[in-house]
């Protein structure tokens, strides 16, 4: 017992003296080391698709009050903008959720890529780097635009922060000012402009990606130094709400420059396109977006993808019409107003410009069928709306209001009010029994004629309650026609969103180009803006502009809302601009609703303000959004932005 | 064992009980903050609604800090406010509201004027802020009712500031009708509520001059609430906010 004692008395002495001469300057071999993702093409593919993949894209997995990359945005920022109604949407809103944090966590990504990708330079040569350096730098300034245009001054961070090398008091960092996070985000731009190859891999950017989205964030940019009129500063008189007014010019030279050096790189998609054809010219819109996997599509800049199984969305799901509506039960969560469908060419319209559904005497007119009043649209109005009565995946999309069963020698008068919101079960005509409507889709045959029956409303609505067309209009844009409805399922979307087509560059050079001339800048931005406006409008079969001298703010505004509807611009353009606090004052938008004429077999179109009655206000201090308050508690620096 | 038991037990509960004898090491906030906003040349209250849009008190704890995060409490609607829970301190103390503010800054951030004020907390401290309403909205007569069932009220509305920051295009002016007397712009009856909205300049004509709005038809069987509200294009603290008449309930049973 005593020796062994001894033995392990020795072994005890010995190991503790031996270990030391052990190397343990050895790295862990269970992590990821920087050399293998630096260091390789796959690790560097892995390293920048979890940046792409955190990309804040307004795509179809982006909601209001979701945020991104959610599966289930049963609602859309298109329903704020007066473009569509929806029924869970009530009214004006903003954001729900703050965006922040996440969006540090990726520009530390981006920072670290950029300080660390430099060493590995022997590995990939200086030509790649630079290309590779321009996507981080692309990464940032994305990041940084999304964060500027809701919140104003950001605190603008360009480095790895180091924790705990750096003390908690020295990374709270204040708010840059709006006018210095704007600049920070055209430099980035301009860095990847300077640095990139001019193509890349699909989904990913490259030069001219930089500077498409450099003319968007200039265009931001410019218009808040314009037109915004809340400031705000804080104790170090940093002015982090505002920009002053004598920078406008310069955003909006910048936002003109980087659009026109897209020029000749992409154009507008004209695969199907011919001269003089309205059913060429519709197929043709269908198929930029339809074509959105086309690797020779001339018009797509960049592009989220998505595929089964790995990304889909629910986009179609919640969006198709009624009669399209697959094994979720989901359908028709976009009913595109009357107003938003005036704004286009090739409808019958009034002195007003509002859409013609009265005679001389006030009468509603006659129309043979549903589709009459929209036979001559512009092709680019078909393509973005189903008519009722059109077709959609080889069905008419039937809607129909009601049958109005009452005389009609003399002509019929308003069933209500100019700018009334009675819902038609309380109007006089409906009591008189004169109306016959429908409660809900489970409809009950009305006999029209001795034999004939005629179910009171369509197959899509218009119902009193229930999931139904709300508006007399659903939505055709950017929905699938090719998946049958069965597989009209959450999380089976495929579709893949094109965030930037050169559309868009176009407009925001005819834009930029237009508060320019308006400036006195002079009178060569006029004809560049009417030039890129008659681009558009010819691609789309809209009626042509007579002359450059018709070209102002309103004609440069509207053809954007027009060409870029449905696909999340529309919200954000009205807040840039400032007016949406203006349309959107106790606003009720106007909705269509058909009803066949028992008598003469025909259709009246009886246009009212929406039944459901959603008024839209727009509150002015969601111009600035609310910074979530968890980041002023950890930071007391960051101060919150005005009304909050 | 049954000792052992019971002692387990004690010791379980005492456990439990020991989070409570825990004492905070601030005193509970108990000093009061009152005091009203009144118009600087008339001395009467400017009126506003309740909630964070009417008229918002901001104040600033400089006890400890010197960039404390701002602490806001809304005032009442008939201009008056009252916090009984402040901590004892030094505060700044600023209204924000439909009026022009009392702390302004030129384009450089340099101060221009600054009424706000700055007072140690304790006790009870009572405050009055003399402003310059950008309107003032007064009845002219009572509301009259009208036999088909709707209700006329008559107000004038006038500058109250010849600040030229603050001569902006007048933009509406509402009459709000509600169940309760806290109408405002946000508690009113939509559908018979009246907006009377102004495009351009062509609100400015209005200012002076009786104008007569009228509600929606309204039920017969209750008591109604009414007031007016204008404002003009200005934006203080990010939000359009309204200058108010006074409240006037209708009994129309």
């Amino acid at each position: 017992m005593k020796r062994n004692k001894y033995i392990v008395a020795a072994l005890l002495f010995a190991g503790l003296h031996f270990q030391s001469c052990v190397n343990i300057e050895i790295e862990p071999i269970n992590r990821v080391k920087d050399t293998e993702i630096f260091g390789s093409e796959t690790g560097l593919f892995t390293y920048r698709s979890q940046m792409y993949c955190e990309l804040p894209i307004e795509d179809f997995k982006y909601a209001h009050d979701k945020l991104f990359n959610d599966h289930n945005c049963t609602k859309s920022i298109n329903s704020l903008a007066g473009e569509s109604i929806s029924r869970d949407v009530s009214g004006a809103d903003t954001e729900k959720v703050g965006y922040w944090e996440e969006a540090y966590t990726l520009i530390r990504r981006a920072n670290y890529f950029i300080e660390h990708l430099p060493e590995y330079e022997y590995i990939h040569g200086p030509e790649r780097i630079k290309h590779l350096l321009g996507e981080a730098y692309f990464i940032r300034a994305y990041t940084c635009f999304a964060l500027a245009k809701r919140y104003g001054g950001i605190p603008i961070v360009q480095r790895v922060l180091q924790y705990p090398e750096e003390s908690i008091e020295d990374l709270q960092l204040p708010r840059n000012s709006e006018e210095e996070t704007w600049d920070a985000i055209a430099a980035d731009f301009d860095y990847a402009i300077a640095n990139m190859d001019e193509t890349g891999l699909r989904g990913t950017a490259n030069k001219y990606v930089a500077a498409a989205y450099k003319s968007r964030a200039m265009l931001y940019a410019g218009c808040i130094a314009r037109y915004n009129t809340i400031t705000l500063r804080d104790n170090r008189n940093t002015l982090v709400c505002g920009i002053p007014a004598s920078r406008a010019n310069d955003y909006f030279k910048q936002s003109y420059e980087a659009a026109k050096i897209m020029e000749g790189k992409y154009s507008l998609y004209l695969k199907s396109w011919k001269a003089d054809d309205k059913e060429a010219q519709y197929k043709n819109f269908l198929e930029i977006f339809s074509q959105n996997k086309a690797a020779d599509h001339s018009e797509i800049i960049f592009v989220k993808d998505f595929n089964e199984p790995e990304s889909v969305s629910s986009w179609d799901a919640y969006h198709v019409p009624l009669q399209g509506k697959g094994p979720n039960g989901y359908s028709q969560e976009t009913n595109p107003t009357l107003d938003f469908v005036e704004l286009f060419d090739g409808i019958d319209k009034d002195a007003k410009g509002k859409f013609a559904n009265l005679d001389a005497s006030g009468h509603y007119r006659y129309f043979d069928n549903t589709m009459e009043p929209f036979q001559n649209a512009e092709p680019r109005l078909r393509a973005t709306v189903i008519f009722p009565g059109d077709i959609w995946k080889s069905m008419v999309i039937e809607i129909r209001r009601g049958i109005y069963t009452g005389p009609i020698t003399g002509g019929i008068s308003r069933f209500l009010a100019e700018n009334a919101t009675t819902a038609y079960t309380s109007t006089q005509v409906y009591k008189d029994n004169k109306l016959i409507l429908s409660a809900d889709a489970n409809q009950k045959p009305y006999e029209i004629s001795p034999g004939i029956f005629m179910n009171p409303a369509g197959l899509t609505g218009t119902f009193n309650s229930g999931t139904t067309c709300l508006t007399g209009f659903s939505l055709r844009k950017l929905l699938d026609e090719s998946v049958p409805t069965e597989l009209v399922r959450e999380r089976y979307c495929t579709t893949s969103w094109i965030d930037m087509r050169y559309a868009e560059v176009l407009l925001n050079r005819a834009e930029a180009a237009c508060e320019l001339f308006i400036a006195g800048e002079g009178n060569a931005y006029r004809t560049d803006a009417y030039n890129c406006i008659r681009e558009i409008r010819q691609r789309a079969g809209a009626d042509p502009l007579n002359d450059e001298v018709g070209i102002n703010m309103d004609v440069v505004r509207n053809e954007r809302k027009k060409e870029l509807a449905f696909e999340h611009k529309a919200w954000w353009d009205m807040r840039r601009w400032r007016t949406i606090e203006k349309e959107q004052n106790t606003q009720v938008y106007r909705i269509i609703m058909p009803f066949y004429i028992k008598e003469n077999g025909k259709y009246i179109f009886d246009v009212r303000l929406d039944e459901k009655n959603k008024k839209y206000t727009f509150n002015t201090k969601w111009y600035y959004q609310e910074i979530p308050s968890s980041e002023i508690s950890k930071n007391p620096n960051i101060i919150q932005n005005p009304g909050y | 064992m049954k000792t052992i038991k019971q002692i387990i037990l004690v010791v379980l509960l005492m456990s439990g009980f020991t989070s409570c004898f825990e004492i905070d090491n601030y005193d509970e906030p108990k000093e009061t903050l009152q005091g009203k906003i009144v118009a600087k040349n008339t001395g009467a209250p400017i009126q506003t609604q309740t909630g964070s849009e009417g008229i918002r008190i901001k104040i600033l704890e400089y006890s400890w800090s010197d960039n404390p995060t701002p602490y806001y409490f809304n005032c009442i609607q008939d201009g008056t406010f009252n916090n009984t829970k402040i901590f004892k301190g030094n505060y700044n103390i600023e209204p924000l509201g439909a009026f022009v503010p009392l702390l302004i800054k030129d384009a450089s951030g340099a101060i221009v004027k600054d009424e706000t004020k700055t007072v140690d907390i304790n006790g009870t401290t009572k405050l009055t802020f003399e402003v310059e309403p950008f309107l003032n909205i007064e009845w002219v007569g009572e509301p009259v009712k009208n036999a088909n069932g709707t209700v006329t009220a008559q107000v004038k509305v006038t500058r109250g500031t010849d600040h030229q920051d603050y001569q902006k295009n007048l933009t509406d002016i509402y009459l709000f009708v509600s169940n309760n007397s806290y109408a405002g712009n946000n508690n009113y009856i939509s559908n018979y509520s009246t907006k009377e909205t102004y495009s351009g300049n062509a609100g400015n004509s209005v200012l002076g001059a009786t104008v007569s709005i009228t509600t929606k038809a309204l039920p017969t069987d209750r008591v109604f609430f009414l007031r007016v509200g204008a404002r003009i294009d200005v934006m203080t603290d990010g939000i359009q906010r309204y200058n108010y008449s006074t409240i006037q309930s209708v009994d129309l049973r």
